[in-house]
């Protein structure tokens, strides 16, 4: 009898041994454990049993019904691991491409414009915007530039036609809308809606009627920035550039302000750089942004008086950072979206 | 404007080089913008050199060999020469190696006939300085060694400035030497003027004008001079070189005074032929509208009542401040002249001249501001210059009319005005002198009254005076760069970071940022925008026809950078764009924010592992990542089938709200299989575009407070339900959910109802689907027991079975 419970336990060992997958698990188990089953017959057979022997009849079975149940079950993992191990294929060749091969990127304009940005959020100038799409007034007559100035002449302007609607755009009166020729209107629309102590960032796009060849664009992008506020003065803009332009060109660069003219600044002045990284227009001086104190007029007009406030205001290209940065020759590329440029600059700033 | 650095010597003692202006006048604010010569080459390293010792060649008879001192800083070059006029001491042009000579031939060091030679010893032919080739060009002793030999033969330089819009004054030979002046400290030497005329309202009867009327507020300051007999000519050679050295052309010597005087006082000045002139009588009105006149460029000119010309009796000479007509024009047969010089309102002239798009010199002096005291000023000088040159003799009468509109002023300023705005102490003797400096007479002490002179326009106020200040003490003080600002409480404008954020996202998504120009064709808008009023969007003055309208979308943009980039067959199948777009509204145009993508099915570049073509679900699935990812609701409208309507494919396109409406739009789906034939482009392309009208991101958004949730298991129940293939699913799932909610009686939750299966074809009628949903019912505080969730369920297929056209799927 203990044989032949050694014998079974022998039998399902050997036949486990050899299976690979659950059908055959199951009937193995019922060779054994079915009505039929080897283990099922020896149990059957207690009835031919003396009475005495009865127990220890009994004993031996259950000990080797769990043994035998012990090894089906440990039987079944393993052959589950082994069809989860075979579920993940052959092994892998990490060496291979990845699926759908995109990383995705970002345009050097946008890159360069969130690197000016984020060095003027470091001293606390945040971002303010206004529509691409503004009114004459707002480009010109409130910066102190009106219709018979011969600044005017030096931008020309593409307009909408007269009568034109906008239904988001606030006119001062009834003047024309235009295409804005630079992001200084910000300034205008920032100040008549928000009072100073203000510090704020506009980069944006604008338009000029040019040709457009290396150096024009029908549209590029600026970015303005201004500072109202009770004493504000020349050195406070020299300082706040010299910062801009070291953490945006490096500890090397020198700056000069340089006297120039805008109608909505006075002092005005263009403001020079040289450095020693920067290619080709290395160790030479060369204009990067105009600049200058907020003119009186122009804080007369949004009603701020000009004894109580002063400030300056500066505006800079962003193209023109973006071309100086990389040495990138011709504006054109920044409009073409050709992958092979593009993707020289995921990030990058 | 173009200014000659010898003429410039004429009203300055300046004695540095033009490199000297280079460096200094752009930091007075005259930009220099181009650097021109008479002399055509321009010589790099050659240079005087002068001849130490000469020794006969070893190796050649007719060669010698020279040791010539170049440089204080430099060893003496060897050189080996053929030429035999010179000896030692000569100072010569040596060529270094590095130079390039006028014939294209280049200097390097070399060996003659075994002799090392450092350079090239050269003839005046040789650097195309004369046409002596006899030997080497010998230069006179006081020449130092090392000078640029191009400095030394070039008799003029001139230099192209860039005049800003306030520096009217500074368009002329006077102006800009003024501000020399100013710079080296130097005086300023004006022309002496010999011709005097007393002033009168009316000529009189030896005048051979015989009135002067002016009628238009628009000409406040007008003065005629009358010079009988004069002898018209060709100009003497300086009066020439004066003007070719700056560009203009010699006509005559009368014609080519009146632009010198221009050139050299700012003043324009006009000379007519008296006899041409009818009724010799002088009228300043405005032109009729529709009047022609035939200007000396020869080109007929039609006039508006907006602009003013002079005329005689019958009719207009000059366009006035602008050019001069045929019919006055002082020739060869001139011998009586009449000569104008007046002041115009800047503006007025400014406007004619663009809107005849007629840009002369005059014109823009006269738009400038010209000095009113140069009026006098300007017509003297020429009127002694053609006495001088063209003989005659001046009818010793001014006739004038009006007043100098305006005159020096006083400014009042005090020091702590200018430290205020400087940021900085400033002595306060530098300060008056500055202002001295430029002309300005300067009385009191602090606060002192300055008179600025009348050739300066645009300074009236206390912070031009800071400007003038600064210009000429400069800004090289400003070297701390330490400044101190306090914090302020503002955050970026919210469309700035959505913008930011849809980019990083996007590109997260594993899309390029591609940036398109936002002006666009009207052909395009036409095709792919039809039902949109394009006139709304269209430009009054576009410069190109392919650049008329503003764009109402970016969809167009993003097309192209893909057929662009499918043509270069760069791998690039994903793009997108963010901007700014224009779209007619019902209450008028609407600026609008735009975030749009497009991506092609399938991938560009092959694929060694194969993945399931793109389609609208995995749009939608961009869509749902982006504006989670952004934090922006999507509009509360379901999404629609698009049905025809370009750009997109009919019933391959949906939209979801409406900007106008909603404040914030989507669409997304096939773009018209033609629109992307018609950018050339093989394939599909899947796209979307979000539209928000910035108003809806200037709303704060709420403060998140947090909700408790269940800790009970839920319990699943599953349900297929056939319906009409017309059937949107999420009627079938929002009616579900509905019934089930209502079926839980608020003693439970339904969690949102979803959607796992969806199934047409083999055992279904050909008009209907199978949509299989989920519900979870869950309780916050007890696990639900089987009869309560089987009792619910059974509620459920009841009440769907008589409350709606689905039927249980079985």
């Amino acid at each position: 009898m203990e044989k032949d419970l050694q014998a079974i336990v022998g039998e399902v060992t050997l036949k486990l041994g050899s299976i690979t997958n659950r059908a055959q698990w199951d009937s193995v188990k019922s060779t054994i454990l079915g009505p039929n089953g080897n283990l099922t017959q020896i149990a059957k057979s207690i009835g031919g049993i003396a009475k005495e022997d009865r127990p220890a009849f009994g004993q031996a079975l259950n000990r080797t019904k769990k043994r035998i149940e012990e090894i089906f079950k440990e039987s079944l993992s393993s052959i589950e691991s082994e069809a989860e191990l075979l579920a993940l294929g052959k092994q892998i060749d990490p060496t291979l491409p990845p699926s759908s091969n995109f990383t995705g990127g970002t345009h050097p304009l946008t890159n360069t414009r969130r690197r000016i940005v984020s060095i003027f959020r470091k001293i606390g100038f945040t971002v303010a915007e206004a529509t691409e799409t503004e009114t004459e007034w707002f480009c010109f007559d409130a910066l102190n530039t009106p219709e018979d100035h011969p600044a005017r002449d030096e931008q020309d302007t593409l307009f909408f036609p007269p009568g034109s609607k906008w239904n988001n755009i606030k006119q001062k009166k009834d003047e024309s809308y235009v295409l804005r020729t630079h992001t200084s209107s910000v300034q205008i629309r920032s100040l008549f809606r928000e009072k100073p102590p203000l510090r704020i960032i506009a980069p944006g796009r604008c338009f000029r009627r040019d040709t457009v060849d290396a150096t024009h664009s029908a549209n590029f992008h600026q970015t303005e920035g201004l500072y109202v506020d009770k004493k504000v003065t020349i050195k406070d803009l020299k300082g706040v550039l010299d910062f801009f332009l070291k953490e945006l060109f490096g500890d090397k660069v020198e700056t000069r302000l340089r006297p120039s003219f805008f109608p909505f600044t006075e002092p005005s002045f263009e403001v020079d750089l040289r450095a020693p990284n920067i290619g080709k227009l290395s160790d030479q001086w060369i204009e990067i942004m105009g600049c200058g104190m907020i003119d009186p007029k122009v804080l007369d007009l949004v009603n701020l008086d000009p004894e109580e406030w002063t400030g300056f205001a500066f505006g800079i290209g962003i193209e023109r950072v973006a071309m100086i940065l990389h040495g990138i020759d011709d504006i054109r590329h920044f409009y073409t979206n050709d992958f092979r440029f593009l993707s020289q600059f995921n990030h990058s700033a | 404007m173009k200014v000659s650095v010898e003429w410039l010597k004429e009203y300055v003692d300046f004695s540095g080089s033009y490199h000297d202006l280079v460096d200094s006048l752009p930091m007075l604010g005259l930009e220099v913008e181009e650097l021109g010569s008479e002399s055509s080459n321009s010589l790099d390293n050659v240079v005087v050199g002068e001849v130490l010792t000469k020794e006969n060649h070893p190796e050649a008879d007719r060669l010698s060999v020279c040791s010539v001192s170049f440089s204080d800083d430099y060893e003496p070059a060897s050189i080996v020469c053929g030429a035999t006029n010179f000896k030692v001491g000569d100072h010569v042009p040596v060529a270094l190696p590095g130079a390039k000579l006028p014939g294209g031939f280049k200097i390097k060091k070399s060996k003659l006939r075994g002799v090392v030679s450092e350079g090239m010893m050269c003839s005046a032919v040789e650097l195309e300085l004369g046409q002596d080739n006899a030997g080497l060009l010998i230069l006179p002793k006081g020449v130092k060694i090392g000078t640029p030999i191009a400095e030394l033969f070039q008799s003029d330089v001139t230099l192209e400035l860039e005049i800003t819009a306030n520096r009217g004054d500074c368009l002329s030979h006077i102006g800009v030497a003024r501000e020399m002046a100013a710079y080296y400290e130097k005086n300023l030497v004006l022309p002496e003027l010999l011709t005097t005329a007393p002033t009168f309202s009316k000529p009189s009867d030896q005048n051979f004008i015989k009135g002067l009327n002016v009628e238009t507020p628009n000409c406040p300051l007008y003065s005629l001079w009358a010079i009988r007999g004069v002898k018209i000519g060709p100009s003497p050679e300086w009066l020439k070189s004066r003007l070719e050295s700056v560009g203009a052309r010699s006509i005559n010597n009368v014609v080519d005074i009146t632009n010198f005087v221009l050139l050299e006082t700012g003043q324009p000045l006009h000379a007519f032929d008296a006899n041409k002139v009818e009724g010799q009588s002088i009228l300043v009105r405005q032109a009729q509208e529709g009047e022609k006149i035939v200007t000396l460029d020869g080109v007929e000119r039609c006039l508006d009542s907006k602009m003013m010309v002079i005329a005689d009796s019958k009719k207009a000479l000059v366009i006035a401040g602008i050019m001069g007509s045929i019919d006055a024009e002082v020739d060869d047969s001139t011998v009586d002249i009449i000569l104008e010089s007046a002041w115009f309102n800047p503006g007025n002239v400014r406007a004619t001249a663009r809107r005849l798009g007629l840009h002369t010199d005059s014109s823009q002096r006269f738009a400038r501001n010209v000095d009113p005291s140069g009026v006098q000023f300007g017509a003297r000088r020429a009127v002694d210059l053609i006495l001088d040159i063209a003989g005659g003799e001046c009818i010793p009468e001014v006739v004038s009319f009006g007043e100098e509109p305006r005159s020096s002023r006083i400014v009042e300023i005090n020091q702590s005005f200018v430290e205020e705005r400087c940021g900085f102490e400033v002595d306060s003797k530098i300060l008056v002198r500055s202002w001295e400096r430029l002309g300005f007479e300067v009385e009191g002490t602090d606060p002192w009254k300055v008179r600025v002179p009348s050739f300066r326009s645009e300074v009236d106020r206390p912070i031009d005076l800071v400007e003038e200040f600064i210009r000429i003490f400069g800004t090289s003080n400003l070297t701390a760069t330490s400044f101190s600002i306090p914090s302020l409480h503002r955050e970026n404008d919210p469309s700035y970071d959505f913008f930011d954020q849809a980019i990083e996202n996007l590109s997260g998504q594993g899309f390029q940022e591609v940036c398109n120009y936002s002006l666009r064709s009207s052909e395009e808008i036409k095709s792919w925008f039809p039902t949109l009023d394009a006139s709304n969007i269209g430009l009054h003055n576009p410069l190109t026809a392919d650049h008329t309208h503003v764009r109402p979308s970016l969809l167009p943009g993003i097309l192209d950078s893909l057929a662009y980039n499918q043509k270069n067959l760069n791998p690039l199948s994903q793009v997108f764009e963010t901007g700014r777009v224009f779209q007619p509204g019902p209450r008028g145009n609407v600026e609008l924010l735009s975030v749009a993508f497009a991506l092609f099915p399938n991938s560009v570049t092959r694929e060694w592992k194969k993945t399931e073509e793109l389609d609208f679900f995995d749009l939608k699935r961009i869509v749902n990542r982006f504006f989670h990812g952004t934090g922006i609701s999507t509009p509360k409208k379901e999404w629609s089938l698009i049905q025809e309507i370009a750009p997109w494919q009919g019933k391959h396109a949906a939209k979801k709200g409406d900007v106008h409406q909603n404040k914030i739009e989507i669409s997304s789906g096939v773009i018209s299989l033609q629109l992307s034939k018609q950018k050339e482009i093989k394939g599909p392309v899947l796209a979307a575009e979000i539209l928000i009208d910035p108003i809806l991101l200037s709303k704060k958004r709420k403060a998140i407070s947090f909700q408790s949730f269940s800790s009970f298991p839920p319990a699943i129940k599953d349900l297929a339900l056939v319906v009409d293939q017309s059937e949107s699913a999420e009627n079938v799932r929002s009616c579900l959910e509905s019934i089930a909610i209502d079926a839980a009686n608020a003693k439970f939750f339904i969690d949102p109802v979803s959607i796992f299966d969806l199934f047409t074809g083999k055992g279904m009628p050909d008009d209907k689907k199978s949509i299989a949903c989920s519900m979870r019912f869950r309780s916050p505080d007890r696990t639900l027991g089987e009869n309560e969730v089987n009792g619910a369920f059974e509620k459920i297929v009841k009440k769907i079975e008589l409350d709606t056209p689905y039927k249980l799927r079985t």
